[in-house]
């Protein structure tokens, strides 16, 4: 009993079958989908940056440990397969023209930096998975951002160069919506087949992992807010939304656990929040921002926990008197 | 009244060294590492005005009054900012161009402040000399090797020798700034812990604390 008090730990004291491992897992099928159409449209060298990219995470997780010396049974038996969707989430996020030491740097920056520096699972302050992407994004911005491959089933009116949501910006040209649904368009591995990515999702709903509502806010108000940034014309609505990085991040990384505030009226501010600013900050610098915003937003869970707390049962607020005149 | 200049050096250098320990002038740091020359100019010129700014105001310090004690320090380092700035200006024009802003800045510079108040006013000329000039080169070693460090990563070369192709911008970018100091101050707490260790001297708020329980009691 003694040994049970030293412990203490924050408010959901829930008890539940449901452990980080068994949700992690899931989570890694549900991004299966979007691996295996990423192979399927940019080749075996998009296998193997996502192989790296994992790989490199689990490992950078396991060294880290060694280096902290701790005893290697407990290192398995603590290892949640976290690192290993952080990696893949990371690969999700490359293209696929990227040199074989991009994901595996951005991987190791990822795990040892944000995760394991800041206390392992759970502990981290801002998404690991996005925060690799922008290292990446930040130290090889050319390589990132130039050169996308083609995908094979590309009709020959592709132009090669940029994607469409580049293009969407800057020209103001409408792309195919078909092709951007299905995937048949240049972009990172695993951002561009959206129906994957939906399957995924939908089975993360399914399995209790992710609330539905909260993807769909930010997805929702981030297209609106496309729309109203363009004079309120609705033909900009569905190509803001379908392409970039939007449905990856909004199914699979904004809903980060650890990221993510706490209340219901907090993630309804996070999230609101959350699509002003990527349409915002899309609109005024023409580039994919959905990993910044995600990542400032982040930031800013602790202030919206601080303020925005549950009403605690039977507390009853003082009504004010006036006073009389 | 003997001086130490032992433990002059050791403090400059090591035991509280102006970046690394007492995290003092961080501006220029952060925002000059990006190359190591940068390290070397910065820190010969705040070398310079910190040996001269602690003797004068060494020597001046039964004159100054108690109340105006800060305009006044400030007014001596300005002048040796100003010979500084005349100076590189008209015999090195390069390093003054990529200094550019944080040179005049090195008057409202931390370092030059916080070692004219608590040693050069309290202490004799020649031993705010010696302050001056170790202090100056724990600063330089340290924007040195943080520079170098960041120029090797961020621009695959060191001292603008060419070494290799690759490079990851974002140590020259200032989140890697922040990164790389944060790192280095890390690893020089980490290295002098483990010397300290050795040599089995505890450090000196560790020594004071049960002394200072007791005089409580």
């Amino acid at each position: 009993m003694e040994e049970q008090l030293k412990f203490y730990s924050n408010s959901p004291h829930v008890k539940g079958r449901r452990t980080t491992r068994e949700i992690m897992l899931n989570v890694c099928i549900a991004l299966l989908p979007a691996c295996i159409m990423g192979c399927v449209f940019f080749g075996w060298r998009a296998l193997m940056i996502i192989a790296l990219s994992a790989f490199s995470a689990c490992a950078a997780e396991i060294v880290y440990r060694l280096v902290m010396k701790q005893p290697f049974p407990r290192i398995l038996k603590e290892f949640d397969f976290s690192s290993l969707v952080t990696g893949l989430l990371l690969a999700m996020c490359l293209g696929s023209q990227v040199p074989w030491y991009v994901p595996v740097l951005s991987a190791i920056f990822a795990i040892v930096v944000v995760k394991m520096l800041f206390g392992g699972t759970g502990k981290n302050l801002v998404n690991p998975a996005i925060t690799g992407r922008i290292f990446a994004f930040l130290s090889f911005g050319t390589i990132m951002t130039s050169g996308w491959v083609i995908p094979n089933f590309a009709s020959s009116s592709v132009v090669s160069g940029a994607t469409s949501l580049t293009a969407l910006l800057k020209d103001g040209t409408m792309p195919d919506l078909l092709s951007l649904f299905l995937g048949n368009v240049q972009g990172c591995i695993g951002e561009t087949c959206k129906i994957a990515l939906l399957v995924g999702g939908i089975y993360l709903v399914i399995r209790g992992i992710i609330d539905f509502k909260w993807p769909l806010i930010y997805i929702a108000v981030t297209g609106l807010m496309s729309v109203a940034l363009n004079k309120f014309d609705f033909h900009y609505f569905l190509p803001s939304v379908l392409s970039g990085g939007l449905i990856l991040g909004a199914i699979f990384m904004a809903t980060d656990y650890t990221t993510t505030p706490n209340t219901t009226w907090g993630n309804v501010l996070y999230f609101v929040v959350l699509g002003v600013i990527t349409a915002v900050l899309r609109q005024a610098t023409g580039i994919e921002i959905v990993s910044f915003a995600i990542l400032l937003m982040n930031l800013f869970v602790p202030l919206i926990d601080k303020f925005i707390i549950n009403r605690p049962f039977g507390f009853k607020r003082e009504k004010k008197v006036k006073e009389a005149k | 009244m003997k001086t130490n200049f032992k433990k002059i050096a050791m403090d400059g250098v090591i035991t509280s060294n102006p970046t690394l320990k007492l995290v003092l002038g961080t501006c220029p740091t952060l925002a000059l590492t990006t190359l190591a020359m940068n390290g070397i100019g910065m820190g010969a010129a705040v070398t310079f005005v910190l040996i001269c700014s602690n003797v004068f105001v060494s020597l001046l310090r039964n004159v100054i009054p108690d109340k105006v004690r800060i305009p006044a320090f400030v007014l001596i380092i300005a002048t040796f900012v100003t010979i500084v700035r005349l100076v590189l200006d008209k015999f090195l024009p390069t390093i003054y161009e990529s200094l550019g802003l944080y040179l005049p800045l090195i008057v409202v510079n931390c370092i030059i402040l916080a070692r004219a108040e608590s040693f050069a006013s309290k202490n004799g000329v020649l031993a705010s000399a010696a302050d001056g000039l170790f202090m100056g080169i724990g600063f330089t070693l340290a924007l040195t090797i943080m520079g170098a460090s960041r120029e090797i990563l961020g621009a695959g070369s060191i001292f603008g020798v060419h070494l290799w192709d690759f490079k990851i911008e974002f140590f020259a970018k200032s989140a890697g700034a922040f990164f790389t100091y944060g790192t280095f101050i890390a690893v020089f707490g980490f290295v002098s812990y483990l010397l300290h260790k050795r040599k089995k001297i505890k450090s000196f708020k560790l020594s004071r604390l049960p002394e200072a329980a007791k005089e409580e009691n």
